[in-house]
């Protein structure tokens, strides 16, 4: 019978440039996170099978799966996981490398991830209208507005509730700064250099 | 013959221990919580791999301490304080009024007089029986229990009014005795673990949900349903049955160990279902499957019949869906497909929490990171106590431990 040897450089790398990677030896592969994950309709692999993958070589699949950068981080399957696998952790800790490397697995996520940072960066804040606006016009102009249409229905509601400020378009009116932005600019920029991925 | 060896716990492993230090000579005091001896045993259906009821091996050893006059028994008794140092023990115990005495004839009559009920503890909660009660069929002693709850009442009136025999004790109460040893085997076995703790299986959302060992009472012919495999919900047959291996064990949220008895036993039940029920199918839902040295075979056996399949999955959630169905959800990790299956009764195979976990022994001992005790040089732990096991092994264990004590006592 022919065999085909596993690809083991590929788990190295994980074990060695990714937060908590080598978690990944403890799976037992039951299977509770991928079933216990609340947008498992959404994953194409859940983790489960992203550690066997991680397991078998499988850069590409891996490094390219939009799994990484669909979690919300709410910690269910760590809760639930009989390994005690940081499973969030090495999510999020995938995608950052991921970044790192070039590759964006998910662009939505990424995008909106660098409007919620600008938003972050430059106010203080995360303005509920701006990071919004930024991240439906990243698609381009005319998709932007389709996108923004789409959701004017929740827009009003929101507006109704006082939940939302309106703008004509982003940064218009500008958003308003905190107080101490300078101080928070240097504790952002110590973090980023801290970090092994960029935003997003 | 100079000091005895106290034994707590007359099941497998206790009563072995002092069936073997008894018949080598020594003097024997035996400490049983329950009513009756026989443990977690006598409430089996079936013993695996052999399928073959395990009161036969209980009827003898009960023959054996029935005939041996170097055993003392305490039932309805839990050791309460240890003192003094291997050779030289004075051990409390604690015995709870049964309200009957020895001149009960197992008749009956205050079990009919009576109105009141209780769960059914033998049976695992499954069903009711009267507050005046034999623990079940076979029980040794064979004598009847009345519970404390209506001791006070008219009903406890109507039992003793209603005994012929005047076997009836109301004004019974708890009595504290001090029994000097030289050593003690300790042999409190272990406690199934709660299947409500693993809260995404929903165990109290259906009565249809049990766990393996209410599957033993359900098959067994003194069970709540006179051994028929019934749904609980509405009294009929299972058409689709499902085992869910690992209920709580191998997880670091629960027992982190595992068990290594559910997977034989869940492998055993399923040919109860499919001895019964011929049109029933039965899946076992498992992370592995761990039947080791001669339990291979009942595994390949198991295996063979069609009706029987196994799927590669930790159940992730159960859910009541249409129709009292309950739908498990799991992700095969065998095709890497997740699914959805429907099932009408789901047993959940939870493992052995070792009761020394649950309660610690009155004395200075030492324990695993599990709650499992390690032997101490005049106390030694027999059975589940020490490791999770089968039956056979707890014999052995009991016997290994009876040896311990008596190198302590001999000579002394």
């Amino acid at each position: 019978m022919a065999t085909k040897a596993y690809d083991k450089s590929f788990r190295e790398e994980v074990y060695q440039n990714v937060d908590s990677g080598e978690d990944v030896k403890l799976c037992m592969q039951c299977g509770v996170c991928g079933i216990t994950c609340p947008l498992r309709g959404e994953m194409t692999h859940g983790p489960r099978q992203l550690w066997s993958l991680i397991r078998a070589g499988k850069r590409d699949e891996v490094m390219n799966s939009p799994d990484i950068m669909l979690c919300t981080s709410c910690y269910s399957c760590k809760v639930r996981c009989p390994r005690g696998v940081k499973v969030i952790d090495v999510m999020h800790g995938l995608a950052h490398y991921a970044l790192e490397q070039g590759i964006v697995p998910r662009k939505e996520t990424s995008k909106f991830g660098k409007a919620f940072w600008d938003s972050i960066y430059k106010t203080g804040r995360v303005d509920e209208t701006e990071v919004p606006m930024r991240y439906t016009l990243m698609a381009g102009p005319i998709h932007g507005i389709f996108n923004m249409l789409e959701m004017m229905d929740i827009g009003r509601a929101l507006l109704a509730h006082k939940r939302m400020k309106f703008k004509i378009g982003p940064g218009l009116p500008p958003s308003k700064k905190i107080k101490g932005m300078k101080g928070l600019k240097k504790m952002l920029d110590k973090a980023k250099a801290m970090s092994p991925g960029k935003e997003g | 013959m100079g000091q005895s060896i106290l034994v707590v716990g007359g099941g497998m492993s206790g009563v072995s221990a002092a069936l073997e230090a008894a018949e080598a000579g020594y003097d024997v005091v035996l400490v049983e919580k329950n009513p009756y001896l026989g443990g977690r045993v006598a409430q089996l259906h079936q013993y695996f791999p052999k399928l073959c009821p395990p009161y036969c091996g209980l009827e003898i050893n009960f023959k054996r301490i029935k005939s041996n006059p170097r055993i003392k028994l305490y039932t309805m008794s839990e050791v309460t304080g240890i003192e003094g140092e291997p050779g030289n023990y004075k051990v409390t115990i604690n015995q709870m009024p049964r309200y009957v005495n020895e001149r009960c004839t197992v008749c009956g009559k205050c079990g009919e007089a009576v109105e009141a009920t209780i769960p059914n503890a033998f049976d695992y909660g499954l069903g009711e029986i009267k507050a005046a009660y034999l623990p079940h069929e076979l029980a040794y002693p064979y004598r009847y229990v009345i519970d404390p709850s209506i001791v006070e009442t008219e009903d406890g009136a109507k039992a003793k009014e209603a005994c012929p025999y005047d076997a009836v004790v109301l004004d019974d109460a708890p009595k504290e005795t001090i029994e000097e040893a030289g050593a003690i085997v300790w042999a409190a076995g272990w406690s199934p673990y709660d299947a409500s703790k693993v809260e995404y299986y929903n165990f109290n959302s259906s009565p249809d949900i049990i766990t393996n060992v209410q599957m033993e009472r359900l098959a067994a012919a003194g069970g709540p349903t006179g051994g028929k495999i019934v749904k609980l919900s509405n009294g009929e047959a299972p058409k689709k049955v499902a085992f869910i291996q690992c209920a709580g064990s191998r997880d670091v949220n629960h027992l982190p160990f595992c068990s290594t008895i559910c997977c034989l036993a869940s492998l055993k039940q399923a040919t109860y279902v499919r001895e019964q029920l011929k049109d029933a199918e039965v899946t076992i839902y498992f992370i592995d499957i761990r039947a080791m040295d001669r339990n291979e075979d009942f595994y390949t056996k198991v295996k063979a019949d069609e009706k029987i399949s196994f799927v590669k999955s930790k159940i992730g959630l159960i859910e009541p869906g249409e129709n009292g169905m309950l739908v498990l959800e799991g992700e095969n990790t065998t095709t890497g497909e997740r699914f959805k299956a429907e099932h009408d009764l789901v047993v959940l195979a939870t493992g052995m929490q070792p009761n020394t976990d649950l309660s610690k022994i009155p004395a200075d001992m030492v324990y695993d990171e599990y709650g499992f005790v390690q032997n101490a040089e005049g106390i030694f732990g027999a059975g589940t106590v020490r490791r999770p096991g089968e039956v056979h092994v707890s014999v052995q264990d009991g016997t290994s431990a009876a040896l311990k004590a008596i190198q302590v006592v001999a000579g002394r």
